[in-house]
């Protein structure tokens, strides 16, 4: 399973290290705009093919390169209710602090539980080794974060269980 | 805190300061209000220090629950019963109350001890107002009186506009809770605590606790319920209480605790939310300088030579 895992995470790590190759590119349509032409797509010369790497069905990741722009969307595994609803609010809460993370994106790419835009701006700005292991920690970390927030509410669950039933002996 | 305590804090710290300072004549007019939408009022006159006045709100009951004069049935019984004569019931109420109690407190016992646990009880009014039909069926089940309403469907008031229900039997008690939330992701995390309650009870230490069971349709006791009692959007959670859970001085506690179950696990949903967010707030923070760490060094530009930024002066205005 363990094995599995970073045979996916290798895989989109490889992907990364190729497709973030970008450059500065000027907005063909519009004077003085400069714009990630991932978003917009106005010209298909522009726009790389988009590359969808699957660990299974629920568990995948699409990563749409343009000339000056990269865009990742992640979908995370949810096994029942309650996973989906944890996956739910943590990435929404992380949505919400966009702002901090400057790579992230405000909103998910329809389909996607979370996306990531980065521009050559980023590029030039941050390392891109560091970046990308960046994009692989954050990866690790929800798998992680949600599998432990979901242990703690069983925990929990049992504990006050326990206590309830507790009086009645 | 796990279990929620049966009495109110405030009251009972109001209680206790007023009973400290006895002959010291002020002025108290305090009005709160408590989970599931029960409100205290409590009152002290200048002219009579001694006397105070606690009124109580409950719960608007639903269309199915009974309650004669406002009060559910067997309240002013039970208010007697644990009280004696240190409380006179007034009537009629307050306005916009169900009861007012007027408590003598020169009648307090003298010592220490039994006077706090007098207080207490007087604290915890409102598991003896809203448990007392409660009390009056697990009576009957632990001293195996077969009463006139077996296999009769009783309604009891224990959230606005909400019931949960009691079917007594000759050995036996069921006690069905339908139970409702409002939000998305509290219907969620209920649900799955209310699952860990089915398995708690097969561990080996619970063996001889109530039997317990969830179902997200409603279970057959209910057939003769209401049709707005049969919608719970988190299921349904039935205990079956046996004569060895009300023996002795247990009673009270299972009173409290089967009369506040859904604030119970309401409760602990909120807590586990908030300690979700505390744990994704620093996860948020571990992310932040993961990504911190892909800015390349920035290089200081001498700023130690120069790092205040005023000049302090001495007496003689020059500069130091």
């Amino acid at each position: 399973m363990a094995n599995a895992l970073r045979l996916y995470l290798s895989c989109i790590r490889n992907t990364l290290e190729a497709a973030m190759c970008l450059q500065n590119f000027p907005c063909q349509e519009v004077e003085r705009h400069n714009k990630p032409e991932v978003e917009l797509k106005t010209s298909s010369e522009l726009i790389l093919n988009p590359i969808l790497i699957c660990r299974n069905e629920s568990e995948k990741c699409l990563i749409e390169t343009s000339i000056n722009s990269l865009r990742i969307s992640l979908k995370v595994k949810q096994t029942d209710e309650l996973e989906n609803i944890l996956t739910k609010k943590f990435l929404r809460f992380l949505s919400m602090r966009a702002e901090a993370f400057q790579v992230l994106r405000r909103k998910p790419v329809q389909g996607y539980d979370i996306s990531f835009l980065i521009t050559n701006y980023h590029c030039e700005e941050l390392q891109k080794q560091k970046l990308i292991d960046f994009i692989v920690q954050f990866m690790e970390d929800i798998d992680k974060e949600i599998s432990e927030l979901k242990m703690s509410v069983n925990t929990r669950g049992r504990l006050v269980a326990t206590e309830f039933l507790k009086q009645f002996i | 805190m796990i279990l929620l305590q049966s009495h109110s804090r405030f009251l009972l710290q109001t209680l206790l300061n007023r009973v400290q300072n006895l002959e010291k004549a002020v002025e108290v007019d305090y009005n709160w209000v408590e989970f599931d939408d029960v409100r205290y009022h409590v009152q002290v006159s200048m002219k009579n220090p001694h006397l105070f006045l606690l009124s109580v709100s409950l719960p608007i009951p639903s269309a199915d629950t009974v309650f004669c004069g406002g009060l559910p049935s067997g309240a002013i019984e039970a208010i007697k019963a644990a009280y004696g004569v240190l409380v006179q019931i007034l009537d009629p109420p307050r306005d916009g109350f169900n009861l007012t109690l007027k408590l003598n407190l020169s009648k307090l016992p003298h010592d220490e001890d039994n006077r706090h646990t007098t207080l207490v009880k007087v604290a915890s009014i409102r598991e003896v107002v809203l448990g007392a039909p409660l009390r009056v069926i697990l009576k009957q089940l632990g001293s195996r009186i077969i009463g006139s309403d077996v296999n009769r469907l009783v309604a009891l008031v224990h959230r606005p506009k909400e019931s949960f229900f009691l079917v007594p039997q000759a050995e036996k008690v069921i006690v069905v809770y339908p139970m409702r939330f409002k939000d998305s992701i509290d219907i969620a995390l209920a649900t799955s605590f209310l699952q860990e309650f089915v398995e708690a009870r097969r561990s080996s230490g619970l063996n001889s606790a109530p039997p317990c069971s969830w179902s997200p349709s409603p279970p057959q006791e209910l057939k003769g319920a209401p049709n707005d009692a049969l919608s719970a959007n988190a299921g349904f959670v039935t205990f079956v209480i046996f004569p060895r859970h009300v023996e002795g001085k247990k009673i009270d506690r299972v009173i409290w605790s089967l009369s506040t179950f859904h604030a119970y696990v309401s409760y602990h949903v909120k807590c586990s939310e908030g300690f979700m967010h505390t744990r994704m707030r620093r996860r948020v923070e571990s992310l932040i300088q993961a990504l911190d760490r892909a800015k390349p060094d920035v290089i200081d530009t001498g700023k130690k030579a120069n790092s205040r930024s005023f000049k302090r002066l001495d007496s003689d205005g020059n500069a130091g």
